[in-house]
């Protein structure tokens, strides 16, 4: 039975999928009816010019037939317009004065026709131009790409806000309802605990069932005091089979309960992307000695390195905290780090509000995770790490695209403000949403040897060093540096990059929950990083094949699955991790695990830039495959050769104590 | 709980609406800068060529303030393209040196003008020495963008409130299913089949005992 919440979601997401095909189709009809003219116009445009420049020889006195040059010139408009296929000059006797490039196969490619006159207006010639179909139709193409795209980010933005809704607390009386019908159209007759206030739709049913486990209860107390063997069995196996005398605590919505907010603070830091470098060039004081470039990606790199560096202590800090109150005060630190970002003229002020956002995100960040950690049961963890990696990769998918508008808009500076409001809206939602805080008393800083203790945990050093440091170091080297240089010096525009580029995060989007799924049902998180490392390494050795960008796209989409794959189990795996530290405690480990994958994020560019100028794009790629391959197989045989302590069936987990304050 | 429902099913047609005219906005948005750049590319072609004339003259040694046939090419350049108001060339400092509307010469281009085109002019040594400005009537785009707008508005409009209307409608079929279903739910002799089924052994279970049968 699908509910009231899941099947208006599911509408919602059919609905928008019907109505944005509908503006894509729409859009289709506006870019033929505007752009495509304003293309042609362009040809138009260099016909004229080239026209006048033959007009005024000819006037100057050098006869048509003795200009020199005319095809090194066409050729010359030819490679700066690419939709013009072919430029011919000809004689009103047919004879060809000069020509470059080629006409286009389709007959019907339309031709700009420019007539060559002399002052007496008498025609001299005619300069025609023809446009490549092929070349228009990929612009209009690659425009309904983008338009796609915003469907997407639609989507994506409407599925965060219905998890908003349907997250709220005021449904959980639907949710109670809906529990309950569900778990009889499943033959489950148990006890639910999870509503605190019974409805009169919920109260009803409680009272059948409250009767009916009485019963049972009396049932088997009766067979005890008869020692009756068999029929306690056969009660034991209705119950097993039918929930009786079992109370269902219903699902966890620890990860559920963070999304809304997490998204919308993500969010507001991912609007800056498309225009953080634009406006730190700009405003770089124009005689520093670092130099235009450095300038404009020292904002970035002071946010990476604060983030990685603050990840150890504020994990301990948000235990201190409690959850709701780091999240809250590192969101409250970033909107007004965003207000300082939009209000500060002077670039070494602005690096610093850099800095003091970072602060704020690495609060929220480890606050969101350490929540998910601490409220959901061990065999949960991989569904609800999911949960959490997804909201971060969905605002990433939905931020650049508003961000880019709105500065486009209102102004960088002024898109600030953006951020701003959604960093306030991720505080209010976390403040209203998030259970209240429990600081953890006496949180002490993790010591040297408490780490190092988790370090010797099983396969604990062969996941951090051979999977999640090369895991998050080829996504940076691959994706974010190597394929953008690369296609750029085969000629693609960034707008195409980008497109490409898309399809690691919406691959992302789309399978974390699958594998998340598979991973916990199976229990086999150790074999889901391995084999999600071994298809992301392996992806990049196809490079050795070819460049072109469809071999390009292959492996941005096997790095989509495989990191899709590896990464909740990843995170779960660490978490069951940190029950090695004495005391049990998880924060100084995933802090530890977050600076050394951070570590991976940092280092990337730089070694792949020198892979790049030594060894060249395949082969530097291919290397870097090879090495997550590598790490992989490190993992796996650590496996084989130690006891497996951190990968156990869900069901061996559950007495784990560690994150059980359900 | 009625209320709930209908709340949240009023909220969710509303953000179906919104996520649609999000998606029209921003797909208006990106066809918007699409025309823009099909349009200023048409006039960066005319700044380009005259820019790369500039610095043919200025690798042979003319100075740019002393490439007087700039003035005749800019005339000519401007004359061709009824849509473009002025074509400037300024110096370093942004002074207009030639320009096609002659009022415009020794007045100083302020940094990023609307609606204008301009390439850089370069020195062998690759240093600015000034640039050409194209500036072209904001007719050009006002006219391509408004026939977007109305294009996509009269598509996202009726898209919009249908998309709200198949979200309540849809909404309460499935507040009514699950109506029913909590109906059902509280009486144990329409529960569904599992469940029934469920509770028939049950009790066939707690009987026997009762009467001392072996279930």
């Amino acid at each position: 039975m699908i509910g009231l919440r899941a099947g208006i979601s599911l509408a919602i997401a059919l609905i928008l999928c019907a109505a944005l095909a509908a503006i894509a189709f729409a859009a289709r009809a506006a870019v033929e009816r505007t752009i495509v003219p304003a293309i042609a116009a362009q040809a138009e445009s260099v016909g004229r010019s080239a026209a006048a420049l033959v007009e005024s020889a000819v006037t100057s006195g050098v006869p048509l037939d003795k200009l020199v040059g005319v095809d090194s010139y066409l050729e010359g408009l030819r490679a700066a317009n690419l939709e013009l296929a072919e430029l011919k000059l000809v004689r009103p006797d047919g004879k060809v004065l000069g020509l470059a490039g080629a006409p286009p196969e389709d007959d019907h490619a339309q031709q700009v026709v420019t007539a060559v006159t002399a002052r007496t207006g008498a025609p001299l010639a005619s300069l025609i131009i023809t446009i490549d179909p092929g070349v228009v139709s990929d612009q209009v193409n690659a425009l309904l790409v983008d338009v796609a795209f915003i469907g997407i980010v639609s989507l994506l933005v409407a599925l965060e806000l219905v998890a908003l809704v349907v997250g709220a607390r005021g449904t959980e009386a639907l949710a109670a309802l809906e529990a309950r019908v569900r778990s009889l159209a499943q033959g489950r007759l148990w006890m639910h605990s999870d509503a605190a206030e019974k409805s009169p739709f919920v109260a009803p049913i409680d009272q059948h069932m409250a009767l009916l486990h009485e019963r049972h209860a009396k049932a088997r107390s009766e067979a005890t005091r008869r020692g009756d063997a068999d029929a306690i069995a056969n009660l034991d196996s209705l119950s097993a089979r039918t929930g009786l005398g079992t109370v269902h605590a219903g699902e966890n919505h620890a990860a559920t309960i963070i999304r809304p907010a997490l998204f919308l603070f993500m969010m507001a830091e991912e609007l800056a992307r498309p225009f953080l470098p634009r406006l730190a060039g700009a405003m770089a004081p124009s005689g520093m000695e670092m130099g235009r470039d450095l300038a404009m990606s020292l904002p970035i790199v002071v946010f990476m390195a604060c983030v990685a560096l603050s990840q150890l202590p504020f994990a301990v800090l948000s235990e201190r905290l409690g959850r709701r109150r780091g999240f809250v005060i590192g969101a409250a630190i970033a909107a007004l780090s965003y207000v300082g970002s939009a209000l500060a003229a002077d670039y070494f002020l602005f690096l610093a509000t850099r800095a003091t956002a970072a602060i704020g995100y690495a609060l929220v960040f480890v606050s969101a995770q350490g929540h998910v950690i601490d409220h959901s049961r061990p065999h949960e963890r991989t569904a609800a790490l999911a949960v959490f990696v997804r909201a971060i990769m969905v605002a990433g998918l939905c931020g650049p695209p508003i961000g880019g508008v709105l500065a486009d808009r209102l102004g960088d500076h002024t898109a600030f403000f953006g951020s701003t409001a959604l960093a306030v809206l991720g505080l209010l939602v976390a403040a209203l949403s998030m259970p209240r805080s429990e600081p953890v008393k006496g949180a002490a800083g993790v010591s040297l040897s408490e780490l190092g203790s988790a370090l010797k945990a099983p396969r604990f050093a062969a996941l951090l060093f051979g999977c999640a440091l090369p895991a998050k170091f080829l996504l940076v080297a691959i994706c974010f540096y190597l394929v953008p240089v690369e296609l750029q010096k085969q000629g693609y525009s960034a707008a195409a990059i980008g497109r490409l580029q898309m399809i690691y995060p919406i691959l992302m989007v789309a399978a974390v929950p699958i594998f998340a799924r598979l991973a916990e049902r199976s229990g086999a998180h150790a074999g889901f990083v391995t084999m999600g490392a071994l298809v992301a390494g392996g992806g990049a050795l196809l490079l050795l094949i070819g460049t072109s960008p469809w071999i390009v796209a292959g492996v941005l989409a096997l790095l989509g699955l495989g990191q899709a794959m590896s990464i909740a189990p990843q995170s779960a795996l660490v978490a069951a991790a940190a029950r090695h530290v004495p005391g049990g405690r998880s924060a100084g480990v995933l802090g530890l695990f977050r600076l050394i994958e951070r570590t991976g994020n940092a280092t990337g560019p730089a070694a792949a830039g020198f892979l790049l100028a030594t060894a060249g794009f395949a082969s530097a790629s291919a290397l870097i495959g090879l090495m997550v391959v590598l790490g992989a197989l490190g993992f796996a045989l650590s496996g084989r050769t130690r006891a497996s302590g951190t990968d156990s069936a869900p069901g061996s987990e559950a007495a784990s104590t560690e994150g059980s304050r359900l | 709980m009625i209320r709930t429902s209908l709340g949240l099913i009023a909220l969710f047609a509303v953000i179906a609406a919104a996520c649609v005219a999000f998606g029209a906005y921003f797909s208006y948005v990106t066809l918007q800068n699409a025309h823009r750049k099909a349009v200023e590319t048409r006039f960066g072609v005319t700044a380009e060529r005259i820019a790369g004339s500039a610095q043919t003259a200025a690798s042979l040694g003319i100075a740019l303030p002393a490439q007087t046939t700039l003035a005749d090419l800019t005339q000519r350049e401007a004359r061709l393209d009824p849509t473009v108001l002025s074509i400037d060339v300024t110096d370093a400092h942004d002074r207009v040196l030639f320009s096609s509307d002659p009022a415009r010469i020794d007045t100083r281009e302020s940094g990023r003008t609307a609606n204008a085109v301009s390439r850089r002019v370069e020195n062998d040594l690759a240093s600015t020495i000034g640039q050409v400005v194209v500036r072209y009537n904001p007719q050009t785009l006002a006219a391509g963008e408004h026939a977007l707008s109305g294009e996509l508005q009269t598509i996202a409009t009726p898209t919009l409130l249908g998309s709200a209307l198949a979200t309540i409608v849809i909404g309460l079929l499935l507040a009514a299913g699950l109506g029913r279903a909590a109906r059902r739910a509280a009486d144990p002799a329409q529960w569904p089949r599992a469940a029934r089924s469920a509770l028939a052994e049950a009790e066939a279970a707690h009987a026997a005992l009762k009467t001392g049968e072996r279930p």
